[in-house]
């Protein structure tokens, strides 16, 4: 075979390839999913139709006409053909509603009246599910409330730092729940930072935490998932088409008038995203209620996690696919709305930024007086918890101390290979980021582009490829134990079992591609499709029109989501205790948990190191992939 | 699927991967070490990973003294990994467990039937076997397990906000209101402990009005040890929560404020919770394990694991030799109360889910 020759097949190799690229990468994409999400998650709900390997809707019936799960609603759903019973019970309720014009106190310690409508109602009985809905509503609302300030000061400001601020927003996002829980007693604990600060001006100790835990709970979560908000909002802000706003401008419309009509509708949709996420988030929330609120303040995710415990397989995974169902059907009519935008095409980073404190006057302006109110709020909700467990690494309680750091330190130098070694769990977490990286990018697009592309059917297959995102960590976790770690049984003795890093990896990358498809998929279904037929036109394949013109163009997108896919398999914790199993796979946050116990020392020291390697590391990321965004 | 190509697309880290799914199930699903003299030991987390844990110093001293090894193995899950190996049929790694405690045998047999999981322990071939203090007697009719040391749950108070409780029923008055802090009693050792303790003093038809006064009475009810303790008590939340009769000697060693590390035994009572060791079924090194609890029962061993995990040990005073400052600040409750293997067989899951849901505010 000559040259010539030889370089022809290889052309010819790869053209095929790259012809049959896209189709390639779906199907590997559809295999992990159906082996990592679709498998281990289908052993968990059959178990809430199968009694003894018979089907049946016992467990249904019996969970949604139970008042404890449901409240008041329960009886609806025992009887729904009462309706005169139900409404007469409703009219009831409203007769015995009462107003009142009261005074009250609204800063404990403070003796300050303000007059206030006192609303008085006989109370409604929640249930498991209503009050769960109830704290995650309000902390959806608090997370906003916190996040949206962030965006706008991130994407219309510059200042100093504002690049590696953005880059740290993601930090909250990798903390273990118990990390967080312990930050925030000591920052709103009673002999907490935040008493100490008050204390300087004479005022404290308030019991914060004391006065009311599901607000603590809730600010918690805003903790969170504000940044979360804020950060798909900035990517969202920074892709607004200057030039669009620029032509509202020279056809008259005022600053106002432009921002409402042209840049608030392209936000909406992340700021909704953002929103319906943080809904999700902490409708399944589990660890942070625990460790602050308690037992007191369950969720249904807690009650899941009992359940199991108790192998009670089939009322567990009934109310697991009853949280299942709600939050896809929340992530189906989303999308149903995201799809419905048809926005305007953008164009990555052309948004110009004013600066922050040009000079003396400006700084007192209003606006940025607020500016830095919110600044203060930022640094007590935000910098406070994450201040005071650095603190905490390096004193005991009689004063500063290396010693938790000269542990972690002997740990590694001398430590068996049964203990946990603080350079392996490292180690681990880096390699498991980048490896989750590489796998999960390439799903979270295939998955847009499929998605994009398959015209109406799309919202339902974007629903389905969002289930890692609606389904819990608990149920997760039990059905990779159940269908990967102890293996499926195969005919002829043999076993189908996934376990290890390649386990590990998948799973993160299981957990992490919806976020990447969620950065690219809008600004994906906003470009301009002549572009990508004019392409095809000259020849070019699918995927060669994918490289070459979609993905420069959404690249804002998959830097964002990448950096997700990287915090999520950074901070991932549950299904990656399962399946490292006992072997030497652990990563940063199951060594902190290791390390736990009766003095958090050295917990707390593995912590900062974890706080700090990661946020070194989301800066590289956001640095390197700014630089291809250009 | 297509196998080849999902290999194809997925590349070469991912072939080792799947190639290493496909097990045969081997006989006894035993994929043991053999009959090599490696002793391969289960246990809890702190055990080998705490400061000072005992277990780094038992492996080292044993095999000074036995032409035998150890390996130590720290299931994620726990316990209830080979419980559900077991059930499973799947592999377990191991051949003894040090840290069953009396409800874990509850749950082995609830889930695999009674005497599953552990064998039944011939005595007779320990000669330091009748050292250990007749009250840590746990019950299991199958005699699985020896306790190897055993600790106290009582509360622990600041000295400066409220007064020693003098019994169960002082914690319901308004002089302790807003004032304890428990643990769930679902997942954490204490928390069940203290559960357990209240329906010793209340029976099963009154302990769940006792806790709906202490509810009224504002207790707090954590998830679990760490939580309570390191978060909520250490940062000066609440004057007193459910812990260790051991805490003084942390107290001591870490310089604490002592006046806030003070130990209360109501009703002049703490709750026992005694942990044993016992040898799986499928263990290969039956002989050295045999030999390692003979060990850990005697005299040093018993003071390191004592002073390394702060614990009681599980033999009477007269064999074991411990630090001065360990006696003086390690309290003992006057009545040890716990319940054992009979008395919770058939009710202690009962006895939780009641609680929980009593407690689970709505």
């Amino acid at each position: 075979m000559s040259d010539s020759d030889r370089r022809r097949l290889r052309d010819a190799l790869r053209t095929r390839l790259e012809r049959r690229a896209l189709s390639l990468a779906a199907l590997a994409t559809a295999a992990v999913l159906a082996i990592m999400l679709y498998l281990p998650v289908g052993v968990v709900f059959l178990e809430a139709v199968l009694e003894a390997g018979r089907p049946t809707l016992a467990y249904f019936r019996a969970v949604l006409t139970d008042p404890f799960y449901f409240g008041a609603l329960a009886n609806v759903l025992a009887e729904p053909l009462a309706v005169r019973t139900h409404l007469e019970g409703v009219a009831g309720w409203l007769g015995a509603v009462s107003v009142s014009l009261t005074l009250v106190r609204p800063i404990p310690g403070l003796e300050l009246p303000v007059p206030w409508l006192a609303l008085e109602t006989p109370g409604v009985r929640l249930g498991l599910f209503g009050f769960t809905a109830y704290q995650a509503a309000l902390s959806t609302v608090a997370s906003v409330a916190l996040g949206l300030p962030a965006a706008y000061v991130l994407a219309t400001y510059e200042f100093r730092g504002r690049r590696t601020l953005r880059s740290l927003t993601i930090l909250p996002f990798v903390l273990p729940g118990i990390m967080v829980a312990v930050g925030f007693y000591a920052m709103f604990g009673r002999g907490g930072t935040l008493n100490g600060l008050l204390g300087l001006i004479g005022l404290g100790p308030y019991p914060f935490i004391e006065w009311n835990p599901l607000a603590i709970v809730i600010v918690a979560h805003a903790f969170y998932n504000a940044p979360l908000v804020a950060r798909v909002t900035v990517a969202a802000w920074e892709s607004v088409d200057r030039r669009a706003v620029e032509t509202a401008r020279s056809l008259g419309a005022g600053p106002r008038r432009a921002f409402r009509d042209v840049v608030v509708p392209q936000l909406l949709p992340a700021v909704l995203t953002g929103a319906l996420l943080t809904f999700i988030f902490t409708f399944m929330t589990f660890p942070i209620v625990l460790a602050l609120g308690g037992l007191q303040l369950a969720t249904v995710e807690v009650w899941i996690y009992d359940r199991v415990r108790q192998l009670a397989y089939g009322e567990a995974a009934t109310l697991a696919v009853l949280e299942t169902l709600l939050s896809l059907g929340l992530t189906y009519a989303y999308l149903r709305y995201e799809s419905a935008q048809s926005g305007l095409a953008r164009s990555a980073g052309s948004t110009a930024r004013r600066p922050l404190f040009p000079d003396l006057r400006t700084a007192l302006s209003p606006r940025r007086l607020a500016i830095v109110g919110y600044g203060l709020v930022v640094l007590v909700v935000f910098v406070g918890p994450m201040a005071s467990l650095i603190v905490g690494s390096v004193t005991d309680g009689s004063g500063l101390t290396g010693r938790h750091y000269a542990f972690l330190l002997e740990r590694q130098l001398e430590g068996a290979s049964y203990q946990t070694l603080p350079w392996v769990a490292i180690r681990n977490s880096l390699l498991f980021g980048v490896a989750t990286l590489a796998v999960a990018v390439p799903m979270g697009v295939v998955i847009s582009v499929v998605t994009a592309r398959a015209g109406r059917a799309g919202a339902v297959v974007d629903a389905l490829a969002m289930l890692p995102l609606a389904v819990s960590g608990v149920v997760f976790g039990i059905g990779l134990l159940r269908g990967l770690v102890f293996g499926v049984p195969l005919p002829g003795s043999w076993r189908f079992q996934v376990t290890g890093a390649v386990a590990i990896v998948a799973a993160h990358a299981v957990a992490a591609y919806p976020f990447v498809t969620r950065n690219v998929s809008p600004l994906l279904a906003n470009l301009d499709p002549a572009m990508v037929e004019s392409a095809r036109a000259l020849g070019a394949s699918r995927y060669r029109a994918l490289r070459d013109v979609e993905l420069p163009l959404v690249a804002s997108g998959i830097v964002a989501g990448a950096a997700f896919a990287f915090a999520i398999s950074i901070g991932e914790f549950s299904s990656t205790v399962i399946l490292a199993g006992s072997r030497d796979t652990y990563t940063m946050p199951v060594a902190v948990e290791r390390y736990l116990g009766r003095r958090p020392g050295p917990a707390i020291a593995m912590g900062t190191v974890l706080l700090f390697v990661t946020a070194a590391s989301f800066v590289v990321v956001d640095r390197v992939g700014g630089r291809f965004e250009r | 699927m297509d196998r080849r190509t999902f290999i194809g697309t997925v590349g070469a880290g991912t072939v080792a991967g799947v190639a290493g799914c496909l097990t045969r199930d081997g006989g006894n699903g035993n994929g043991g070490s053999g009959d090599d003299g490696t002793l391969r030991i289960a246990t809890y987390d702190s055990m080998v990973n705490g400061e000072s844990p005992a277990g780094p110093w038992l492996k080292e001293a044993f095999e000074a003294e036995h032409d035998a090894e150890i390996e130590w193995k720290v299931p994620d899950q726990g316990l209830t990994q080979y419980v559900r190996s077991a059930r499973e049929n799947a592999e377990i790694d191991a051949d003894a467990y040090v840290g069953v405690n009396v409800d874990d045998l509850v749950r082995i047999d609830d889930e695999l039937g009674d005497g599953g999981l552990l064998r039944e322990l011939e005595v007779d071939r320990l000669d330091n076997a009748d050292r250990i203090r007749d009250e840590l007697e746990m019950g299991d009719p199958h005699g699985r397990v020896l306790p190897y040391d055993t600790g106290y749950i009582c509360l622990v108070y600041d000295e400066t906000l409220v007064d020693e409780p003098e019994t169960l029923a002082d914690l319901t008055e308004p002089a302790y209101e807003d004032a304890l802090l428990a643990q769930n009693a679902q997942n954490s050792d204490p928390g069940r402990a203290f559960l357990l303790w209240t329906i010793d003093a209340y029976g099963g038809g009154g302990y769940l009005d006792y806790w709906g006064d202490l509810e009224d009475n504002g207790v707090r009810v954590l998830d679990g040890w760490t939580e309570s303790y390191s978060g909520a008590y250490m940062e000066g939340e609440r004057a007193m929560v459910v812990s260790y009769s051991t805490d003084q000697v942390y107290a001591n060693e870490y310089d604490y404020e002592m006046s806030r590390h003070q130990v209360a035994f109501p009703n002049g009572q703490g709750y026992a919770n005694p942990e044993g060791m016992g040898i799986l079924e499928g263990a290969t090194d039956v002989d050295v394990a045999y030999d390692f609890f003979d060990f850990v029962l005697s005299s040093e061993p018993q003071a390191e694991i004592a002073q390394r995990n702060v614990q009681f040990p599980a033999v009477g005073d007269d064999h074991v030799d411990l630090d001065a400052e360990f006696d003086e600040y390690a309290h003992e409750p006057p009545e040890p109360v716990s319940f054992g293997y009979e008395a919770l067989r058939g009710s202690l899951g009962g006895w939780v889910d009641d609680w929980a849901k009593e407690i689970v505010g709505q």
